[in-house]
């Protein structure tokens, strides 16, 4: 076996990181989860939290039940609780968790009870849940509550339990976001008794909780589910550690399971089903949906939509494909995507002459495992499956057919007599035929009985008795039959599937047409409009577009081709589903109050806006619909993407060019000036000899003019942007050498003392920018203090604090491997003090303004060594600060920080690294 | 000793010549690149002073194409004092590099100090001052004491020793001693030039620190 087979996959190990990085950004989420209610979550989740509270963090108790429990409300007491927000809800006033306060406070930890809870109408968001997501999202932690048969995935099992279909649910995947699960158990006997003492519920309730859900057989298949539940995270907890930690022993990323669902009731469960399973066997799973040539009803829809949500919610990947046999789809797409398993539901009832969709996939299915399962309908749906209401439109048909049916019998009992009753037949054809063309399948069928019928009483001999004599007549009049019925209903189906087609051609093209106008435009502006106004002629609604500014924060108006602004509180929600990058809005589970339906325009890479949708009256968005406007979001996002692309390119050779153009500039200066001074400096040198005094005097002059050339050239580079500070490995003693030789005479006359630990590591520095900055700082300190006063530069490292949060501990465990320099959190300091008069007092700050020069300074400077000395620094990343010494004299800091640096003594005595290509003699050192 | 001066500014190539006749030296000017190039073949210099900003062609083109065909020894004498410039010259093969303005009486001594090295440049140097190699054994003698080396510490001395006097850049060396693979480790060079650094401490030799651009070892 190829050994790498064992090795953890990069991809997982890079997902496994990125995890491990988004949740230590965002807040942690604690679950106390329980069996039942009255197992003491609360109090346990209290308790938690004031032990929490006694360590010195920050608790907001943000919504908390106590069920008139006295222990529990005991508890809350010395906390800091969060006053519920009013809601008004036609005339009434409902109490609800305020989350918006929460964001506000940000406390360190927020205890939010009950997260199955649904909100009030008129929330941000339908469910709690989605509060605590956004808090843990904004970086806060949070504890809540949680009682089993309120899990998703769950709820089925419960009902088979208890027989109670649990209304309010929370998805699975919010407890993949927990960061800690704490089961709450209690045996059954302990919570009866507690029920008994009426610990549990309180009033007229307890009976009826007793009655019904608090049996005993419940309770422990309760028990047990829990407990069973949190062992499965557990275990799940286990195995992302044991991959963190390359111990792998079975990598269960082969398997793969699909499920094959419809317009059906039984969906959801199946849907559920499959997610326990891919849970269970730690492998992604997709839910397909096969579109038909049929229409769905406006229900069926509506349960479909519900369906893929729910399988979206779950964390599934759904698919939706197109094809008349449902099998040969389903089988099609499990091969593409590399299935090991379909699940499919178990058939309702046997069919004689067709084979259930079970029994075809198992036929086709080659080496891919079929699982069969038995489906629940959803307890609602059970009444849901009665007939759909026959529309009008079908009534309208049938009485149609029996009309037409009654005329064309009736012109036919005339002209029978003069072509014969075979010309009748066909003429009943032709209009079987023609009829089927605008009419559904069922109006169609029963003109084609009608007709026969009306032929053979009133047409074959003898007339009027459904009576045949002639054996070609039987003949003849069975085949009209079957003609008849089967021409109705092929010319029937063939009109379906040909509006399945057109419809999707209608989509395509509109796509292509919003495409196309929104991205060959020339004028990205107008594109745009163009592409609006397309969208809204196919909806039927109207649109709205946000597009973000350059700095990614939201304009202030929406995009002037818009066909409605949005509103103060349009504007709130199309805020949240570009913060959030979900769709938000009517139809949707956030903020559903609002008119309009806001998509987030999301590329790969970014959010480049929102697109809003508002339909007139109450029209429902059904799933392809949705899904067509996805797909126009996501053409309007990159064709906003590739406009913003192209301005920044073209910023960037703007940048470039000019950036090009002072770069000559300057160096044709710099010529320019530095040539002549070469040649006096030259000339003097040559002159050196005579004993002529003004030499000297022109000799000091042409010094003094060189260094101001050298400043105001430093002084314009610094100015110009055209600093690229370039790291690399430098010895700061090299470069305090390098800084002194710079100065030269000036610094002859101090005596100069370098404190430097003999062991400090190497910095990754610029050290061009940094030797000048540190030679800037000693002319200065050489010159204006008196002759023979030392000067003392001290080097040191300053390594941060690092408390229970701060990165470099949270790195440290995410990526142990990945570092080969020791923690970058560390500050470099460099001080240059001197034993001069000092700074002026109150004017620390201003030596580093521009051609400040302290009043009674020497002449010959210019008033700007300081100003570069920082401006180089803080290219560097760095800052300057100048301050008086208390023992007198002037004390300059340099403070880089997150410097990294090297230490070159664990590498270089352990071994010789990097590997020398010399290691043929490696026993030659000399004793 | 010729030197041919290849310099567009005539104060710049007559103050030169006055400083080089001084020492007894034939001096040849050109004033720009193709001139210089020209110069070069029908003089054949034993030292060339260059220009980088020349009117016709840059000054790092000219010693390319000089050097396609000649080991001349070649000092820069240019006002352009970014690191990048200096890194770009010595890459193509330049033996110095002084920025204007410039002191007279240094660019003397690095011309002689290029210009003696070069004629030695036939047999391998093995010696600077007190410091002598062994390249057979691999070992190095300090005023007749033998050095205590590491390999690595060897074969980096023996690089400073065979171009003494002359900036070796950072990249030539890492290439030579650890490989080409190696040329952005810096940091173990730093670190094993301090180690030579200290060795050599007392011996009056000198490897010089040329912030960014490489190591030059200074005899005492």
């Amino acid at each position: 076996m190829n050994p790498d087979d064992n090795r953890p996959d990069p991809d997982v190990l890079l997902a496994q990181m990125r995890l491990e990085d988004a949740r230590s950004k965002s807040g942690k989420l604690h679950i106390f989860l329980g069996m039942c209610p009255g197992v003491g979550k609360t109090y346990a989740m209290l308790q938690t939290a004031r032990q929490r509270m006694n360590e010195g963090v920050d608790v907001l108790a943000g919504v908390i039940e106590t069920h008139g429990r006295h222990e529990t409300a005991a508890l809350l007491e010395g906390m800091r609780v969060l006053p519920r927000k009013q809601l008004e809800h036609r005339g009434f006033v409902l109490e609800e968790f305020d989350i918006d306060a929460v964001l506000a406070q940000r406390p360190q930890l927020v205890l939010v009870d009950e997260l199955a809870h649904t909100n009030a109408p008129g929330s941000r968001h339908a469910k709690r849940y989605q509060d605590v997501l956004e808090i843990i999202d904004a970086g806060i932690d949070v504890y809540t509550t949680l009682n089993v048969q309120h899990i998703e995935s769950q709820v089925d099992i419960v009902r088979q339990i208890s027989g109670v279909r649990v209304q309010e649910t929370v998805p699975d995947s919010i407890l993949d976001r927990a960061h800690e699960i704490q089961l709450i158990d209690l045996s059954v006997e302990k919570l009866l008794e507690r029920m008994a003492d009426g610990k549990v519920y309180l009033g007229e309730r307890a009976e009826h909780a007793a009655a019904n859900f608090f049996k005993e057989g419940n309770l422990t298949a309760l028990r047990e589910l829990a407990l069973r539940f949190t062992a499965e995270q557990v275990d799940r907890d286990l195995e992302d550690i044991r991959r963190a930690k390359r111990v792998s022993s079975a990598w269960k990323t082969n398997a793969r399971l699909m499920v094959g669902v419809g317009p059906s009731p039984y969906a959801e469960s199946l849907i559920r089903w499959t997610r326990r399973a891919a849970t269970r066997l730690n492998c992604p799973w997709l839910v397909v949906w096969v579109e038909g040539s049929r229409a769905l009803t406006p229900d069926e829809q509506d349960r479909l939509t519900r369906s893929l949500g729910l399988a979206r919610k779950l964390g599934g990947e759904v698919v939706s494909v197109t094809g008349e046999i449902i099998s040969e789809s389903l089988l099609q797409v499990a091969r593409e995507q590399n299935v090991t398993q379909i699940v499919v539901g178990k058939p309702d009832k046997p069919s004689l002459w067709r084979k259930s969709l079970a029994d075809q996939l198992i036929l086709g299915s080659g080496d891919i495992d079929v699982c069969v399962v038995r489906p629940l309908a959803s307890g609602e749906m059970r009444t849901a499956r009665q007939r759909e209401p026959v529309s009008t439109t079908v009534i309208g048909e049938y009485s149609w057919a029996i009309v037409s049916v009654f005329a064309i019998v009736s012109v036919c009992w005339g002209a029978a007599s003069y072509t014969g009753y075979m010309f009748v037949a066909l003429v009943f054809l032709l209009a079987t035929v023609l009829a089927a063309m605008r009419f559904s399948r069922g109006p169609v069928l029963l003109m084609a009985t009608l007709f026969a019928l009306s032929w053979n009483y009133f047409f074959i001999p003898p007339h009027f008795t459904l009576a045949i004599n002639k054996a070609e007549d039987w003949i003849m009049f069975g085949m009209f039959f079957i003609v008849a019925l089967s021409m109705g209903s092929l010319t029937g189906r063939l009109r379906l599937r040909e509006a399945a087609e057109r419809r999707r051609a209608r989509q395509t093209s509109a796509l292509l047409s919003v495409t196309q106008s929104a991205a060959l435009a020339a004028e990205p502006q107008k594109g745009l409009a163009e592409a609006l106004r397309t969208i809204n002629e196919l909806l039927h609604a109207s649109t709205a577009l946000v597009v973000r500014e350059n700095d990614r924060s939201l304009p202030t108006s929406a995009h002037p081709a818009s066909a409605f602004q949005p509103g103060a509180k349009e504007w709130g929600v199309l805020a949240w589903a570009y913060e959030n990058k979900q769709c938000a809005g009517r139809h949707t589970a956030t903020l559903p109050d609002s008119s309009a339906t806001w998509f987030p325009l999301q590329t790969a890479t970014s959010v480049m806006g929102v697109l809003g949708v508002r339909f007139e009256g109450e029209q429902r968005l059904d799933f392809a619909t949705r899904q067509m406007i996805e797909a126009f979001a996501l053409q309007l996002a990159l064709v906003l993407e590739k406009e913003h692309f192209i301005q920044a390119v073209n910023r960037a050779e703007i940048l470039a060019h000019s950036e090009k153009l002072h770069r000559t500039l300057l160096d044709s200066i710099s010529h320019e000036l530095k040539t002549p001074i070469a040649i006096i400096n030259a000339s003097l040198e040559g002159m050196s000899d005579s004993p002529n005094p003004y030499l000297a005097e022109i000799s000091t002059a042409s010094q003094r003019l060189q260094r101001v050339v050298d400043n105001l050239l430093h002084m314009t580079r610094l100015e110009s942007d055209v600093l690229r500070p370039h790291g690399d490995w430098c010895d700061l003693r090299d470069i305090i050498a390098a800084a002194r030789q710079a100065i030269g005479k000036p610094l002859e006359v101090h005596p100069v003392k370098v404190t430097i630990a003999d062991d400090f590591p190497l910095v990754k520095l610029d050290h061009t920018l940094l030797t000048q900055a540190l030679a800037n700082i000693l002319h200065n300190a050489a010159i204006y203090t008196p002759e023979g006063a030392p000067i003392e530069i001290g080097v040191e490292w300053y390594a941060q604090q690092s408390g229970p949060h701060s990165p470099l501990c949270g790195s440290n465990v995410s990526q142990p491997a990945f570092r080969t320099e020791d923690g970058a959190d560390h500050t470099l300091i460099l001080t240059i003090r001197d034993h001069g008069p000092g700074l002026p007092s109150g004017m620390e700050q201003r030596v580093f303004e521009k051609f400040y020069r302290a009043p009674g300074a020497p002449t010959g400077g210019t008033g700007l060594g300081l100003t570069i000395a920082r401006g180089f620094v803080s290219a560097l990343g760095g800052e300057l600060q100048a301050r008086n010494h208390p023992e007198g004299g002037a004390e300059f800091v340099i403070e880089v920080k997150r410097v990294p640096k090297w230490s070159a003594q664990s590498s270089v005595r352990s071994e010789p690294a990097p590997k020398t290509i010399r290691t043929e003699n490696t026993e030659a050192n000399t004793p | 000793m010729t030197a041919l001066i290849i310099d567009d500014e005539t104060q710049i190539r007559r103050l030169l010549r006055l400083a080089l006749e001084s020492k007894s030296h034939v001096v040849r000017e050109a004033e720009n690149g193709t001139l210089g190039l020209q110069a070069a073949v029908f003089h054949k210099p034993d030292v060339i002073i260059l220009d980088l900003g020349l009117p016709d062609m840059d000054g790092v083109q000219v010693l390319k194409r000089l050097r396609e065909w000649s080991p001349v020894p070649v000092l820069i004498l240019s006002v352009r004092d970014q690191e990048a410039m200096k890194l770009a010259a010595f890459d193509a093969g330049a033996d110095d590099y002084v920025t204007k303005p410039f002191s007279t009486a240094e660019l003397l001594a690095r011309l002689t100090a290029i210009q003696r090295r070069h004629g030695s440049d036939s047999t391998p140097n093995l010696e600077v001052g007190p410091l002598a190699l062994d390249p057979a054994q691999h070992t190095a003698t300090l005023s007749g004491e033998p050095m205590k080396l590491t390999p690595t510490e060897y074969a980096l001395l023996a690089q400073l020793v065979k171009h003494a006097g002359k900036v070796v850049t950072l990249k030539q060396l890492l290439r030579a001693v650890w490989g080409p693979q190696s040329e952005q480790q810096t940091n173990y060079l730093r670190v094993y030039a301090n180690h030579l650094r200290k060795k050599l401490e007392a011996s009056g030799l000198e490897i010089q620190n040329e912030p960014g651009i490489g190591y030059r070892l200074m005899g005492g």
